[in-house]
């Protein structure tokens, strides 16, 4: 493994929810890198822990122990206006509902996260247009979520979480809440960012489909990374990377009922 | 086990929001207040020389309570509907554990009650401590003295303050009991409902905006330029002109705070873009409320106002005289040399004051020659009515008039040859007073019988006797020698008499005169009294300030109470927003300070418009039907004024820094981790 390359290292993290006997360990010391440019998914059953680690990366969770360390600095010790920095800058987040502010246009809601560290929209209106026309949604930059179909309020939330131009891009299930048309459309503008601009992405996903997107796929279960899923992206087409994807779920939790 | 969790919420309710259970005191505190009027110091004096007129009030008194209830309906309605609201996801809860909504609303019904208690009980010692305070102070704004005060409660006020705090507690738990019957069960579980962003079209806001602009200048044009008129046809044309614009601006300020907030947001950072959409928000989806509660402070202002006018105008005039005797000479003297009376007598005076001869007033070759005094009428403004009925029918003679001036610690007349001055005991009324001031301040004379007596540029307007139901239109004060030239009866029309003040300050005026009224009553000789006097005028003091003062106070805390649980309640449905601030990198202080923000302005924009208006209204109120006294210092009028506005600023601040304090909090509370 090339560790030049290294954006984010999880080390040793484990997460103990409760006290006494109603202790619950969600992870059990969970270990693994995540490279430059990579498009990392995380699969497994529901309880598995998938989420409490993505929460723990995005902190909205604080690791009982272990490291999470992006570029060097670890963030479990980060609050206070570094912790407001690290949310606002280096992490781009992409919730499943879109939690797009309905009472601000698509413009305000993209600059967001800008305005909070200084920036104007006036400043940064390059940035919105390139990625407006990147996600196709340069029609509605003006409209109010409301005005929206759910399609384009997820593309909206994307270029939200791309406008500070993050080193990591946290998506939870963000096909959870769209139909197959804009699930497949979101997939496709997420993988050509990924691609075409070098953007790290580790996304959370029930959905073999938008998981068949990703360059590797790491299976939780019961608090341990026990499967690791790689695809070469020349060699491997996304429905073929789809076929294996589904025949691991199969074979390692005999069927959807238990992966699922 | 049902009464402990029944007893365990309400007490939860009551530490968790303070402004909730503050609502419910200030319900019961207004009502008691209200129906304890009749055991008021004043009104208990009252009823005793003015009995019909009291009996008129405390019949007028259930409509204004059922007035008072209508209000307070919505200050608690809107109380419980924050509590219940922020409880939703409990009562969801609830249901899917089993529990029937029947026996969920029951519970609700029994909490209000259980909380209802706690609310009275600390309510009704407020209440009491409260109007007690009002007696003392309104005993001694009119000069009653508080030497006579006695601790009062009253068990009727108490009975219907309960009965009605009660009734509005569940009609109103009734009325959200009702909407929570409607809900699906899953709805108990949405943080909150979403509003959408309603895109009104830009010209329509616009024009809302505007045609409300000019309503509301065209309704303050008519009441300042046309009111004075008193035409009905006015009156209701500023009332629909006011209203409709107030409810237009705010239909329109929406759209237009929007088109405002695109032009600066692109050069906007931080949260101002936000903070400037939640307040647009909230104008948008509650612009109805914020004209009710625009116009509820509207009329909570010009109340205030006109109540303390009505009190400061009415109180103001000062006691001239405390007794005026009539009799003959003798049976007078005989009275007033009494031991007891002797020694309660500080001065006292026959008062010449005469019709003029036959002849005088009317005759042709004798009349007095006012055309000078015409003329100079003719010069002023609104004289018209004056000049048509302007006759001088009486004379006073000036060493009566002097001891009057001498008593009351005024400096005496000292009138020269050939000179006279004017007098109205009607000055106060309306703008004669000041129309008669403006006229012989140039320096006029008067012809009387072929002779030419200057007038003094002074007015003169001290009651020349006790009773104040006495008036005179218009009186010449002439030197003695000339008064009985000119007077048809030269004898004195009464005897004056004034309590030593040394009895008045250690007894207090209601105690003094009462003593002496009982030993003149006894004495058979006929009479009359400052505080017989002003007794109707007393009345309408204590009754015009006291009920609009009142409504003014109930309205203020109302409008209040709908801006900020309004606005509590909006934030409580938004407040996921927050959450997805944190998670995009804004700070909790940061966070706050934008909700302190959005209070402030969402206050300001309620507070501006009732402000503006209030100007107007009052203004309006002073030029048309309400007139200070003439002589009245305009530094003390201003000083009141000044002093009233500092509480009323000072009370708002307070107010909303409690609004301001209670978001805050909701806001730091939010915890991000809280998320799946």
């Amino acid at each position: 493994m090339n560790t030049q390359n290294q954006i984010l290292q999880v080390e040793s993290l484990s997460k103990i929810y409760g006290k006494g006997d109603n202790r619950t360990q969600a992870l059990k010391g969970i270990t693994f890198d995540v490279l430059e440019g990579e498009f990392l998914g995380i699969m497994g059953a529901s309880g598995s822990g998938k989420t409490t680690l993505l929460n723990c990366i995005a902190t909205m969770l604080k690791p009982t122990s272990g490291k999470i360390v992006l570029r060097g600095q670890d963030i479990s010790g980060f609050h206070g206006g570094k912790l407001a920095d690290y949310r606002g800058r280096e992490i781009g987040y992409l919730f499943q509902e879109f939690e797009l502010l309905d009472n601000l246009t698509a413009r305000e809601n993209i600059t967001l996260p800008l305005a909070l560290h200084g920036i104007t929209a006036k400043q940064a209106e390059g940035d919105i247009s390139a990625l407006a026309s990147m996600l196709d949604i340069t029609a509605v930059l003006d409209k109010f979520p409301s005005q929206m179909s759910g399609g384009q309020k997820q593309r909206v939330a994307a270029a939200r979480a791309l406008i500070s131009d993050p080193d990591i891009v946290l998506a939870d299930e963000p096909t959870g809440a769209l139909d197959s048309k804009n699930s497949k459309m979101l997939m496709d503008k997420l993988s050509s960012i990924n691609i075409g601009q070098n953007k790290t992405i580790m996304m959370v996903t029930h959905d073999a489909n938008a998981a068949s997107y990703c360059s590797r796929i790491l299976f939780i279960q019961d608090g341990y990374i026990f499967h690791e899923l790689r695809r070469n992206r020349q060699a491997e087409s996304t429905s073929a990377f789809y076929e294996r994807i589904v025949t691991v779920m199969a074979q390692l939790g005999g069927g959807s009922a238990n992966v699922l | 086990m049902f009464c402990k969790q029944v007893r365990r919420n309400a007490a939860k309710n009551r530490k968790g929001n303070g402004l909730f259970f503050g609502s419910l005191v200030i319900a019961i505190v207004a009502f008691y207040t209200l129906l304890s009027l009749g055991e008021q110091d004043v009104m208990r004096y009252l009823a005793t020389i003015e009995s019909d007129a009291v009996g008129k009030l405390m019949m007028m008194l259930p409509a204004v309570y059922a007035v008072s209830l209508f209000f307070v309906f919505f200050l608690v309605y809107f109380a419980c509907k924050y509590q219940t609201d922020s409880r939703k996801r409990e009562f969801g809860l609830y249901l899917m554990l089993g529990m029937k909504r029947s026996r969920l609303f029951f519970m609700l019904f029994a909490e209000t009650l259980w909380s209802s208690l706690i609310s009275l009980l600390t309510g009704i010692p407020i209440a009491l401590f409260l109007t007690e305070g009002i007696s003392l102070a309104t005993a001694k704004i009119v000069g009653l003295g508080i030497i006579g005060h006695h601790f009062s409660f009253s068990p009727d006020a108490m009975l219907w303050t309960v009965c009605g705090f009660i009734l509005v507690q569940l009609l109103s738990m009734l009325v959200i009991c009702m909407n929570l019957v409607k809900a699906e069960t899953a709805e108990f579980f949405r943080s909150g409902s979403e509003k959408k962003q309603a895109p009104l079209s830009g010209v329509r806001s616009t024009a809302c905006f505007t045609l409300g602009t000019g309503l509301l200048i065209a309704a303050y044009y008519l009441g300042i330029f046309q009111m004075h008129s008193l035409r009905m046809a006015v009156m209701l044309a500023v009332i629909v002109c006011g209203i409709l614009g107030t409810f237009l601006l705010y239909r329109g300020l929406g759209g237009f705070l929007g088109q405002y907030i695109r032009r600066k947001s692109p050069n906007a950072a931080g949260l101002k873009t936000f903070t400037a959409r939640q307040v647009q928000e909230n104008v948008l989806s509650q612009h109805k409320s914020l004209a009710i509660s625009s116009l509820l402070l509207l009329m909570a202002l010009s109340c205030i106002s006109y109540g303390i006018s009505m009190g400061f105008g009415r109180s103001g005039s000062r006691r001239s005289v405390d007794f005026s005797l009539f009799g003959t000479e003798t049976e007078m003297n005989a009275v007033l040399e009494k031991n007891d009376i002797d020694e309660m007598v500080e001065d006292s005076y026959p008062l010449y004051l005469s019709a003029v001869k036959d002849g005088y007033d009317r005759d042709e070759e004798k009349a007095f020659d006012t055309g000078e005094f015409v003329k100079a009428l003719r010069t002023v403004e609104d004289s018209d009515n004056i000049i048509e009925n302007l006759h001088i029918e009486y004379v006073i003679g000036e060493s009566s008039y002097n001891r009057i001036l001498k008593n009351m610690g005024k400096e005496e007349l000292k009138l020269a040859d050939h000179e006279t001055a004017i007098y109205t005991s009607m000055g106060n009324d309306g703008d004669f007073g000041s129309i008669l001031t403006k006229a012989i301040s140039g320096g006029i004379s008067i012809g009387i019988d072929g002779v030419n007596y200057s007038i003094r540029p002074t007015l003169c307007m001290d009651n020349v006797v006790a009773d104040r139901a006495i008036t005179l239109y218009m009186a010449l004060v002439v030197p003695d020698e000339l008064f009985t030239k000119l007077a048809s009866e030269p004898e004195a029309y009464c005897r004056n008499v004034n309590l030593k003040d040394e009895i008045v300050d250690n007894t207090g005026l209601m105690q003094a005169i009462q003593k002496m009224d009982a030993m003149l009553e006894d004495t058979g000789i006929e009479y009359d009294s400052y505080l017989g006097g002003i007794g109707r005028n007393l009345f309408y003091t204590v009754a015009a300030s006291y009920l609009t003062i009142y409504l003014g106070v109930l309205f203020w805390l109302i409008a209040n109470t709908v801006i900020g649980l309004k606005y509590l309640i909006s934030q409580r449905q938004t407040k996921h927003r927050y959450e997805t601030l944190t998670m995009l990198g804004a700070d909790t202080p940061a966070m706050c300070r934008s909700v302190k923000k959005q209070i402030g302005i969402y206050f300001v924009l309620v507070l501006s418009t009732a402000l503006v208006s209030s100007a107007a209204a009052i203004f309006t109120m002073f030029r048309s039907f309400t007139k200070l006294p003439v002589g009245t210092s305009v530094s003390t009028v201003a000083l009141i004024s000044a002093i009233a506005l500092v509480i009323f600023a000072a009370v708002e601040i307070v107010y909303i820094g409690i609004v301001k304090r209670t978001a805050s909090r909701e806001v730091s509370r939010i915890e991000i981790t809280n998320r799946r």
